[in-house]
């Protein structure tokens, strides 16, 4: 079976987001990058999967985005995946969810993968469209938001994680498009051989018109970073004096203390 | 009178070509022996140690003939050493009656075995073998009657025990046996000369001549077959160690301890990494397998071990050398277990006090490595992610990198990518630049450079983690990739000198950087603050303080800096009590060798074992240098509640409290 995981490379959410110059995104100066998380799902259980099927299976990960990508795709090869596919991009941070399916779709169209694992959403738009509109536009059955999975013949069956904790199964039939959620496995960290091996596979790298990229649907007008309001305060000091000040804090700002009628 | 004794007397001359017949066979046993050993050893990697050979033998002969490391410790050091020069001497003695009998009087027809220089040579031998008995006595009463804890004893201990008293009795019932029908009768004068055997003299007074002669041909022969029965067990039992103990005063590393190997990650004929099994160990490690005694000097000192954790350097070394001998194949990791793997923090205590040169730590790195490397195993889901962190962020806090000199902004430090006409690099390291409490040290090293007219740069956004953590616990890749980014920011930079207040980053740029190409020289701010004071650059004033100042393994054992950092503090005004374990012999905090990344699970807290000790000394303050020390230490006092009277400070901060003008 072949089997496709897209990942995208996001920014480390440790980092500060600040609009950029056309206030349509955040500015990459100074953020960090790294595998979405949702997506090392995806590659973890497409490389489980390619396992247990032994050596008919192979894995393609695919990303789109600038030259920086290429580390993500080459961290996909060392935990597993055999070929990595580079659509080049430098635009890729402000497409819409819609340009990045087309684009996907049109790499995926004619190669007949009977698997496609997506992460459920990025960390940085979160939209959780990509996945499901290639499902759509390559006529995929799909199934979101995976917590468990599984694959026999020719059904998956995919366990989903709903609102609350509950859960449901749903089985479809292949060829499927899954999208992942934290809890379906925990992602291995490569070894140094695996590491080493991946800087000598196979890397095809493609542009956005090739592979017929269409024009977008949903254009982001404004970026604005999250103001802190209650932010939590550090208390330093001596122990005597900190215990004052606390009680000090919580009757000013709160009414746990219920004095002066409080709020 | 003749001063003097016939050699191989009563024997008759016909034994002797039994006696060198007999010896060769031994010897030749003994080779064999060695050749099976060599075998085992020559499983392991490759290595040399056969480098600047003149170095070596000095250090060989001087360590193994003064019996200097052996007497670190008296317990079982004194005994150890008195049967070593013991036996030693009457080796000499009985090699000097072989060149008499078989060279000297048939080719030159001399005698040297005469006048007084025999006098002496029967006082010295007979001197040498009384201390021999007594120091073995003292041995088996410790082995076998006090059985210290954690010494374990084997049937081999007692024949080697059995075996090495009975050589020495029967020597001296020889001698007196031969007394008392020759000296002691004849020439009373000289037998006083040989006062244990005159003394051996008195048990066959009684006897007549004829059966004390049989006796003595009997024993003569019995003491022979002992002798050579010892020869033939050196390989087989740990009466090797007369040969691996003191040749791994030749072998060990002439670098200070702790450097591990670098690895080539461009050799692509490498396909595994560390040691999952014996054989992926080096030969020295399976030879230090050999060389070791058994002794626990090791286990004792190990901070793990000490906190009831599930490692004993001594039990490593011990199960290294049972695989070699067993299965190399078979996993060494499994046989240590993980667990034990981990709880290492690299301190050093091991190898500092074991007296035959055994490398216990790369051991221990080289299987971490095969787990980190080949498995991609780490001591918990914590350290995997603070290993994810400094890959992505440079830091183990996985704060974003651009903040990274945000602590500096407003001090009189300028960052190299706007300055970089500077007197020194600043390596502030990841502790400095993200943890609260060691900004401050950073802050004072800032201000002490100020009052002393040094341009001070950073390079901030630029600075990465020195990947010390990450490479002590294995993995050594991400520890590569990190060294060469901060390696090219120097180069960009043009970086001349380098200071850094944390042990760790200073082991790293100062000497595990040197294998991946930086060789501008870094300094431990330590020692450059010390010597801003010597030079009269920082003038300080004085102020009476009661301090304890710990070592940490990366300053003291690692480096060999103890002294510097106690003249500051007398200089600062500090009365200094020292803790009981302090130099060579200082207890860890506990946060060495990655295990700041990781959560103490099992076992009391090293860094609160070490805080008992300090408060034991009474000081009010624990001085330190070296961020995850002061880290442990503010942890390791918050824990003990609200008890006042003991405050952690970095050698920086005290200081800097006492800058003059």
């Amino acid at each position: 079976m072949k089997i496709l995981v897209c990942v995208k490379q996001v920014p480390d959410m440790e980092g500060r987001f600040n609009p950029n110059a056309a206030g349509t995104w955040f500015d990459e100066a100074g953020l960090a990058f790294r595998m979405n998380d949702y997506d090392e799902f995806a590659v973890e259980e497409a490389v489980r999967l390619k396992e247990r099927l032994g050596g008919e299976a192979e894995v393609t990960v695919l990303s789109v985005g600038p030259d920086r990508v290429i580390e993500t795709i080459r961290k996909a090869m060392a935990m597993g995946c055999d070929r990595g596919v580079h659509v080049r991009d430098e635009g890729a941070a402000e497409r819409d969810p819609w340009q990045i399916a087309s684009m996907i779709a049109g790499y995926a169209r004619s190669r007949a993968y009977g698997l496609v694992f997506t992460g459920m959403q990025s960390l940085d738009r979160g939209s959780a469209q990509v996945g499901v509109l290639v499902a759509e536009l390559l006529g995929l059955s799909c199934a979101t938001t995976a917590v468990g999975f599984s694959c026999d013949g020719g059904t998956a069956t995919v366990e989903r994680e709903l609102e609350g904790g509950a859960k449901a199964v749903v089985r479809l039939k292949l060829p499927a498009l899954v999208t992942c959620q934290l809890g379906l496995n925990n992602p291995r960290y490569p070894t140094l051989p695996n590491i080493l091996k991946a800087k000598r596979r196979e890397l095809v790298i493609l542009t956005p018109d090739e592979l017929g990229i269409e024009a977008p649907l949903v254009a982001t007008a404004g970026f604005s970073r999250h103001e802190r309001s209650g932010a939590c305060t550090v208390l330093e000091g001596e122990l005597d004096g900190l215990a004052a000040r606390v009680i000090d804090l919580l009757d000013e700002r709160t009414a746990v203390l219920r004095r002066g009628g409080g709020r | 009178m003749q001063e003097s004794r016939e050699i191989f007397w009563n024997v008759g001359s016909g034994a002797v070509p039994v006696m060198y017949l007999l010896s060769l066979a031994a010897a030749g046993a003994m080779v064999l022996g060695f050749r099976r050993l060599v075998g085992v050893w020559r499983q392991g990697r490759p290595l040399d140690r056969f480098d600047r050979r003149r170095e070596r033998f000095t250090r060989f002969i001087s360590e193994s003939l003064t019996q200097r490391k052996v007497l670190r410790v008296p317990d079982g050091g004194v005994f150890h050493s008195g049967l070593f020069w013991g036996f030693s001497a009457m080796f000499a003695g009985t090699l000097l009656v072989m060149l008499q009998a078989d060279i000297l009087a048939p080719l030159f027809h001399v005698n040297l075995l005469t006048g007084l220089f025999y006098r002496l040579f029967s006082l010295v031998l007979d001197l040498a073998g009384i201390t021999a008995i007594l120091a073995l006595g003292g041995l088996f009463v410790r082995r076998f009657v006090i059985r210290p804890d954690g010494l374990e004893t084997t049937r081999e201990d007692g024949l080697v025990h059995a075996l090495l008293f009975s050589i020495l009795l029967t020597g001296f019932l020889i001698e007196g046996s031969r007394m008392a029908v020759t000296e002691v009768r004849d020439n009373h004068g000289l037998a006083f000369w040989s006062p244990v055997g005159l003394l051996a003299a008195g048990l066959f007074a009684s006897m007549d001549d004829a059966t004390v002669r049989s006796l003595h041909r009997g024993l003569w022969w019995l003491h022979l077959l002992l002798g050579l029965g010892f020869v033939v067990m050196i390989p087989l039992t740990k009466l090797r160690h007369l040969f691996t103990t003191s040749g791994n005063s030749f072998l060990a590393p002439l670098e200070g301890q702790g450097d591990v190997a670098t690895i080539d990650l461009e050799d692509e004929r490498i396909e595994r990494f560390g040691a999952a099994n014996a054989a992926e160990l080096t030969w020295k490690d399976l030879f230090d397998a050999d060389a070791c005694t058994a002794c626990k000097r090791c286990q004792e000192r190990c901070p793990a071990w000490a906190t009831g954790k599930p490692l004993s350097p001594m039990k490593v070394v011990r199960q290294i050398g049972l695989a070699a001998a067993q299965s190399p194949s078979g996993s060494i990791v499994d046989d240590v277990t993980r667990d034990a793997l981990w709880a290492c923090t690299t301190c050093g205590a091991c190898q500092e006090i074991c007296p035959a040169d055994i490398e216990h730590v790369v051991k221990i790195i080289g299987m971490r490595r095969s787990l980190t490397l080949m498995e991609g195993e780490f001591a918990g889901d914590e350290v995997r992610k603070a290993t994810t962190a400094i890959e992505v962020s440079g830091n183990p806090f996985g704060v974003a990198p651009a903040s990274r000199g945000s602590w500096a902004v407003g001090l009189p430090v300028s960052v190299m990518a706007e300055e970089r006409n500077v007197d020194i690099l600043y390596f502030a390291g990841c502790y400095a630049s993200f943890d609260p409490r060691n900004r401050k040290v950073a802050e004072s090293f800032v201000r002490i450079c100020a009052a002393a007219g040094i341009r001070v740069g950073i390079l901030g956004a630029e600075e990465r983690c020195c990947g010390e953590p990450t490479r002590r616990m294995g993995n050594e890749y991400l520890y590569q990739a990190k060294a060469r980014e901060n390696i090219a920011a120097f180069r960009k930079y043009g970086v001349t000198r380098i200071v850094t207040a944390c042990p760790h980053c200073f082991t790293m740029l100062g000497r595990e950087y040197r294998d991946l190409g930086l060789e501008v020289p870094v300094e431990h701010h330590s020692t450059f603050i010390a010597a801003l004071v010597e030079r009269n650059l920082l003038k300080l004033a004085p102020e009476p303080f009661g301090c304890t100042w710990h070592d940490s393994c990366y300053l003291g054992r690692h480096n060999g800096i103890y002294s510097e950092p106690r003249g500051l503090l007398k200089a600062a005004g500090g009365a200094l009590s020292e803790m009981a374990p302090h130099g060579p012999d200082s207890f860890c905090c506990g946060a060495g060798g990655g295990r700041i990344l990781a959560e103490e699970r099992t076992g009391r807290r090293i860094s609160a074992e070490r805080v008992k000790m300090a408060r034991q000394t009474g000081a009010g303050t624990l001085v330190s240098a070296c961020p995850f020390c002061l880290s442990m230490f503010e942890d390791g006092l918050a824990a003990d509640g609200p008890v006042a009277g003991m405050k952690a400070q970095d050698l920086a901060e005290i200081v800097a409290a006492r800058i003059r003008g």
